[in-house]
C-alpha cells in the first residue's frame, strides 16, 4: 500500500530527495531474508513485509519531523541501525522503515570515561576512538560490526567483556529518544547537558519504560544519541597486526594474555565460572570457537590462523593426530583475556587463573598456546571483528539451548544437549555434523558475574530449503526438550511472540489471547498503559507485548 | 564452475549473511571512525542497496520479479567502483561468495537488458571504432608516444617484454610522455623491450568491470590475436588497468603471459643495480593503491571445480576454490621504488594496501556516476592531506586523472602525481 503523496512529499521535504526512497528496488532490499533473519528472533523461512519507504534522517530533529508525519498519517515505523535481526525491519504493509545509517557520531569524553554515540557508531569504530584515550567499550556478541547504540536501546548487548564491563544496558549513562508521538526526552548525562554523568538520576527512571530487560526493540521511537560508559584500556592507542589477509594478528601485546582453559567436567567447568565471577581477574570471557562444533573446532582454528587455509582442509585437519588429540582435550572449554594493568596486576591475575585451575583439576589447552594461533584469538577477541564466522561453515545458523541464566543450569545439561542434537546429526543431512556440543556464549551475561550465556549453533545452508526445513524441525524438537526441562524458551525463540512466523506483527487481539495465558498478564496489561501513554497511535508494531485490560475491552 | 551468469550467483545470492562488513574496512584494520569505511558507493549513497551486500539482495529481488530494472535499481548497479574493497573484507570470513564477481554481472545483465548511460556508450562505441575508451581519440594517433625512441616493433621482431601503454599513457596530455620515460628508461637499463606498434591497442579491461562483456571480449580476442602473432610471453605496463586485464581478466580467456606492472620492474632494476637513482627530492608523500594493482593484482589460478558439501551441510569447493582475498596483491613494489629516492618521505595513509580506499574512476563511474566518483577521490584526498604529505602519488593514471581533478572535504586541491613523474626526477 502506497504512501499518500502528500505524506512521502513530506518525508522527503524532510531528508531531502536522496535520503528517502520508495524505489522497488530499494524497498525490496530492506526485507529480511531466511540468511539473516535464521540468525535469532526473527521469522524463519519468510520475508519481512516490504516497507513503503526506506528514510535516511540525518538529525534528531530529522526524526522527529518524520515520526509527526507518521502520526499525522498513522503510518507505522521501524528503526534499525545495523540490521543484524529481524527485528529492526517492519512488520506491516503500512510502514516505513528508518534506516540511521547517516547518524554515525562518536565524541570520547575521557575525563568521564564515556562516548556520546549516534545510532549508526557501530562497535569498531567506538572502540578504536576510545582507545585513543586508553578506554574501552563493552562489545555485546554479535560483534563489533554492530550498533553501539541498538545494542543498548534494543537489545540485551551481552558479550565477552560482559563480566568485566558490564552489558550494554548497564552501561548506559543517558539517551537522547525521539519517542513514537514525535516528542523528544533526554535521560541522564545527555539531558543536562553532559555535565555530570550518574545514569537517570536523581528522580524515576525512564529505563524500564524505554529499553526495559530486553531492550525495547525498536517499539519505543528511535534512540538518536546515547551515552555509554568506558572502561580501562592498558594497551596502545591501537592494536598493531601482523599476519596476511584474512588471518591478521595481534602483534606485541605484552600485558595481555589469552588462554584457553580446558576442563574434565562440565561441574568442574560450572565451578570454574563460579570462581572467576568471584575473583575479579578477567577481561574478556567467552566460550568462542566452541560454535563451530565440538569435533571441527581445532581444525577449524588451524584454517583460520593459516591466511591460505580452506574448508576443504577440513576432513584432512581432522584426521591429523595431532589437531585430533588436541582437539579432544578441549572438548570442555572457554577462552579468556587476561589484561596487566601493571605488571604485577597481571602477574596476580596469572596466579588466580592457575588456582582456579588447580581447584577444578582444569588446564591450559597447549595448541592454542602456539604464538600465531595466540595472536589471533587475542585480536579476534579484543576486536571482536569475525562475527560473521558464525555464518561461515554452511552460510546460516540458528540458536538451540539458548539461554542466559546460571552456569549451574546449564552445565549439568551439556551432554544431554549434545546427545539430541548429535541424534539429529547423524539422523538427518539437514544440519551440520560437528559434533554436538556447538555451544557458545559469554562466560557472563552480567557485569561482574552472575548469570552466563550460551546458545548452541546449528549450521544450516540458507540456500537449501531442505536444510532450512530440518532445522526448523530439529529446533522444535530441541524447544519440546527444552520445555521438558523446565527451562522454558529457548533464546532463539524470545521474541516468537513479538513477530508473527510470516514476518508479520500480531494483531492486538493475537497479543491479547497469548498473554491472557501467561502465569503474569497484569504484566502486559501495565505495559498497554505504558504503550497508551508513549505510543498513542500504535506506530511500531508488535515488539512491545501488551494485553488490553479487561476493563477496557 | 566458475559463475557467469546472473543466475549462476543465485547461491551466494541467498547466502549472505547482511553482516554488512562489505560496507567497512576488515575491521580490525580500523583506525579512526572518520576513515573506517571502504565501499565507496555505500558511503556516497548510504542505502543498503548500494552495498555489496545490498546487490546480492537485488540480484535475488530482480531474478524473483519483484522489482524492476528501475532508474534506481540502474544507479544501483551501475555505480559500483569494482574496486574489490567488499570482496577482501567479505572473504575475512566467508568462504564461499564472491561479492565483486557478483556486482560485475549484475551489471552484465543490466547492459544485456540496454540499461546502461549514454557516457558509458560513448565509451564502448569509440573502443568499437577507435580501439581506445577514451572518446575522440584516434588509433591513427595511439603510438605517437613511440616515434623516434627506436623501440623494437614486435609484430616485426622479437623482445623478452612488450611494453603496453595503455589508453591514458597513449593519448593524456603529459602522460605520453611518460610512457616514453619508462620505456626509454627501462631500454637504457637493459631491458629488451619492444611495443606492438600499428597492432596496439586498448586491453578492454574497463568494459568488463562495466559490464560489457561482449564488447570486452571482442577485444581481449584481437589482443589476444595479436600477442600470440608476436610471439609475446611477457608484458610490462605502466597501467594498473592494463595490469589487471592482461594478468586476470585476459587469464580467464586462456592467455598465458607474464605480465609486470613498470613499478615491479623497477624495484627488479634497483635491487640489481641496474637502476640508480642519482638526485635527491624533499618532499614528503603518501601512496595511494590503484584497486587494480593492489588487491585485484593477485596472480590467476585456473580452477574448474563444483562445491562439495561436508559433514552434511558445510560448504567446500573441490578441487579447492582459489580465493582472491587481497594477500598477493602488488603492494610493496611501489612502495620500494619510493623509499629507494633519496630524500623523499613517504607517509602511510589509513586505509592502504587490501584495505586501500578506492580513487573512484574504477568500473566506469567516471562515466556514469560522476558524482560519486568525484566524492569518491574527494574522500581520499582528505585522506591523504591527513598525513600531512604535500603530494598522493599513485601507479595508474585513472587514479591519477581522477585525484588530479578532485577536492578535499575543505575544496582544497592536493597535489597528485604519477610515481613515474618522482622516478624521472630522481633517476
Ligand atoms: C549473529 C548474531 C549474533 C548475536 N550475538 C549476540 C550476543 O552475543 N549478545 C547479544 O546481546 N546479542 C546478540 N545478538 C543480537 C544483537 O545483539 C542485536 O541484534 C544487536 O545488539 C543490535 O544490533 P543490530 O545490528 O542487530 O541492530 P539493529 O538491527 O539495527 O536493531 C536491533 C533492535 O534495536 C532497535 N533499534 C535499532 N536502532 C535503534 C535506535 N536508534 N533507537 C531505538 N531502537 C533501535 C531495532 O528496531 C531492533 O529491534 C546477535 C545477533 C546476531 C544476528
Ligand atoms: S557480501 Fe559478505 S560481507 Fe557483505 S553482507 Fe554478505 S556476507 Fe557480509
Ligand atoms: S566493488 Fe567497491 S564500490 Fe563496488 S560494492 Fe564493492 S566496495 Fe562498493
Amino acid at each position: 500500500m502506497a504512501l499518500e503523496r502528500e505524506a512521502y512529499r513530506a518525508i522527503e521535504d524532510i531528508v531531502g530527495k536522496r535520503n528517502v526512497s520508495e524505489d522497488s528496488s530499494v524497498t525490496e532490499t530492506y526485507r529480511c531474508i531466511t540468511s539473516q533473519s535464521s540468525a535469532h528472533y526473527g521469522p524463519f523461512n519468510h520475508q519481512t513485509p516490504r516497507p513503503q519507504a526506506v528514510v535516511l534522517p540525518g538529525s534528531t530533529e530529522e526524526v522527529r519531523q518524520v515520526i509527526r508525519i507518521c502520526n499525522r498519517y498513522g503510518i507505522q515505523f521501524k528503526v534499525a541501525s545495523t540490521f543484524w535481526a529481524a527485528m529492526g525491519y517492519v512488520g506491516s504493509d503500512r510502514a516505513i522503515q528508518i534506516d540511521m545509517v547517516r547518524m554515525g557520531g562518536v565524541r570520547i569524553d575521557a575525563k568521564n570515561m564515556m562516548a556520546i554515540v549516534e545510532p549508526y557508531a557501530i562497535g569498531a569504530v567506538v572502540q578504536v576512538e576510545a582507545m585513543k584515550f586508553g578506554l574501552n567499550c563493552n562489545m555485546a556478541g554479535v560483534g563489533c560490526s554492530s550498533s553501539v547504540l541498538a545494542g543498548a536501546a534494543g537489545w540485551m548487548g551481552f558479550g565477552p567483556s560482559s563480566l568485566f564491563m558490564g552489558i550494554a544496558s548497564e552501561n548506559i549513562l543517558g539517551a537522547e529518544w525521539v519517542l513514537p508521538d514525535g516528542e523528544i526526552l533526554r535521560t541522564g548525562s545527555l539531558g543536562s547537558d553532559g555535565s555530570w554523568f550518574c545514569g537517570e538520576g536523581p528522580g524515576p527512571s525512564t529505563r524500564a519504560v524505554l529499553r526495559g530487560w530486553q531492550g525495547s526493540t525498536g517499539a519505543m521511537g528511535v534512540c538518536t544519541r546515547m551515552a555509554v560508559r568506558l572502561h580501562p584500556w592498558p594497551g596502545p592507542k591501537l592494536i598493531p597486526t601482523y599476519g596476511e589477509v584474512p588471518s591478521y594478528k595481534a602483534d606485541g601485546l605484552e600485558n595481555f594474555r589469552t588462554y584457553t582453559l580446558c576442563f574434565n567436567e562440565w561441574e568442574d567447568y560450572a565451578r570454574a565460572f563460579q570462581l572467576f565471577h568471584e575473583a575479579d581477574v578477567i577481561y574478556l570471557g567467552h566460550r568462542q570457537f566452541n560454535m563451530f562444533g565440538r569435533d571441527i573446532k581445532g581444525a577449524m582454528l588451524k584454517i583460520l590462523v593459516d591466511s591460505g587455509g580452506q574448508f576443504s582442509d577440513l576432513l584432512p585437519l581432522m584426521d591429523d593426530p595431532y589437531v585430533k588429540s588436541e582437539n579432544e582435550k578441549m572438548k570442555i572449554d572457554v577462552q579468556i583475556v587476561l589484561a596487566g594493568l601493571t605488571e604485577r596486576d597481571l602477574a596476580y591475575k596469572e596466579k588466580a587463573v592457575d588456582e582456579v585451575l588447580r581447584q577444578t583439576h582444569g588446564w591450559k589447552s597447549e595448541f592454542m598456546l602456539d604464538k600465531e594461533m595466540r595472536d589471533f584469538v587475542l585480536l579476534y577477541l579484543l576486536r571482536l571483528g569475525r562475527k560473521n564466522l558464525n555464518y561461515t561453515l554452511c552460510s546460516s545458523y540458528e540458536g538451540n539451548f539458548g539461554m542466559s541464566s546460571n552456569v549451574f543450569v546449564a552445565a549439568p545439561l551439556m551432554e544431554e544437549a549434545s546427545a539430541l542434537k548429535r541424534k539429529w546429526e547423524q539422523d538427518t543431512p539437514h544440519i551440520a555434523a560437528v559434533g554436538g556440543d556447538s555451544d557458545m556464549g559469554s562466560m557472563s551475561g552480567i557485569g561482574g558475574g552472575g548469570t552466563t550465556g550460551w546458545e548452541f549453533f546449528v549450521h544450516f545452508d540458507a540456500y537449501d530449503k531442505d536444510s532450512i526445513r530440518g532445522t526448523k524441525e530439529f529446533i522444535d524438537d530441541s524447544q519440546r526438550w527444552m520445555l521438558s526441562k523446565g527451562l522454558g524458551a529457548d533464546m532463539g525463540r524470545w521474541n516468537a511472540d513479538a513477530r508473527r512466523e510470516d514476518g508479520y506483527d500480531y494483531t492486538q487481539e493475537e497479543h491479547d489471547a497469548i498473554y491472557k495465558n501467561l502465569p503474569q498478564p497484569a504484566i502486559f496489561e501495565y505495559q498497554w498503559k505504558v504503550r497508551e501513554a508513549f505510543n498513542p497511535r500504535h506506530l511500531t508494531g508488535s515488539y512491545y507485548r501488551t494485553k488490553t485490560p479487561e476493563n477496557v475491552k | 564452475m566458475i559463475e557467469t551468469t546472473l543466475e549462476d550467483f543465485r547461491p551466494m545470492m541467498e547466502r549472505c549473511s547482511n553482516c554488512l562488513a562489505c560496507k567497512w574496512l576488515p575491521y580490525e584494520k580500523i583506525e579512526s571512525r572518520r576513515f573506517g569505511r571502504n565501499c565507496p558507493s555505500a558511503a556516497y549513497y548510504s542505502f543498503n542497496t548500494y552495498s555489496a551486500r545490498g546487490r546480492f539482495h537485488l540480484g535475488q529481488v530482480l531474478l524473483d520479479g519483484r522489482s524492476e530494472f528501475t532508474e534506481q535499481a540502474v544507479e544501483a548497479i551501475h555505480s559500483c567502483t569494482a574496486c574489490g574493497s567488499c570482496d577482501v573484507s567479505c572473504k575475512i570470513t566467508r568462504y564461499n561468495l564472491e561479492p565483486l564477481a557478483h556486482n560485475i554481472a549484475l551489471k552484465e545483465r543490466a547492459v544485456e537488458l540496454g540499461k546502461y548511460y549514454p557516457g558509458q556508450k560513448a565509451a564502448i562505441d569509440c573502443l568499437e571504432a577507435e580501439r581506445t575508451m577514451l572518446p575522440g581519440e584516434r588509433h591513427s594517433a595511439r603510438t605517437d608516444w613511440a616515434k623516434d625512441l627506436g623501440l623494437k616493433d614486435l609484430t616485426r621482431e622479437k623482445a623478452e617484454y612488450a611494453f603496453f601503454a595503455g589508453c591514458q599513457y597513449s593519448f593524456g596530455s603529459g602522460l605520453a610522455e611518460k610512457a616514453r620515460f619508462w620505456a626509454g628508461m627501462l631500454r637504457d637499463a637493459g631491458v629488451d623491450l619492444g611495443y606492438l606498434g600499428k597492432a596496439d591497442m586498448c586491453c578492454g579491461g574497463r568494459a568488463k568491470q562495466m559490464g560489457f562483456k561482449g564488447a570486452f571480449e571482442k577485444q581481449a580476442g584481437a589482443n589476444i590475436a595479436a600477442l600470440k602473432a608476436a610471439g609475446v610471453t611477457a608484458i610490462v605496463t605502466p597501467c594498473s588497468d592494463c595490469y589487471h586485464a592482461f594478468k586476470r581478466q585476459y587469464a580467464t580467456l586462456g592467455l598465458e603471459v607474464k605480465t609486470l606492472h613498470v613499478s615491479e620492474l623497477a624495484a627488479d632494476l634497483l635491487a640489481e643495480g641496474r637502476l640508480k637513482f642519482k638526485k635527491s627530492i624533499d618532499m614528503t608523500v603518501t601512496y595511494h593503491d590503484p584497486c587494480h594493482l593492489g588487491r585485484l593484482g593477485e596472480p590467476y589460478v585456473p580452477w574448474d571445480g563444483v562445491e562439495k558439501k561436508v559433514l552434511n551441510q558445510i560448504h567446500t569447493w573441490d578441487p579447492p576454490r582459489p580465493r582472491y582475498a587481497g594477500t598477493f596483491g602488488v603492494y610493496d613494489a611501489p612502495r620500494s621504488v619510493l623509499k629507494a629516492i633519496p630524500g623523499l618521505r613517504l607517509k602511510e595513509m589509513q586505509r592502504v594496501r587490501e584495505y586501500s580506499w578506492c580513487c573512484g574512476a574504477g568500473g566506469g563511474c567516471s562515466l556514469s556516476s560522476p558524482e560519486l566518483s568525484s566524492a569518491t577521490a574527494s574522500e581520499r584526498l582528505t585522506e591523504a592531506r591527513s598525513t600531512g604529505a604535500d603530494a598522493i602519488v599513485t601507479a595508474c593514471p585513472w587514479c591519477l586523472r581522477n585525484l588530479e581533478k578532485a577536492v578535499d572535504e575543505n575544496g582544497r586541491q592536493m597535489k597528485a602525481v604519477d610515481i613515474t613523474e618522482l622516478v624521472a626526477l630522481a633517476v
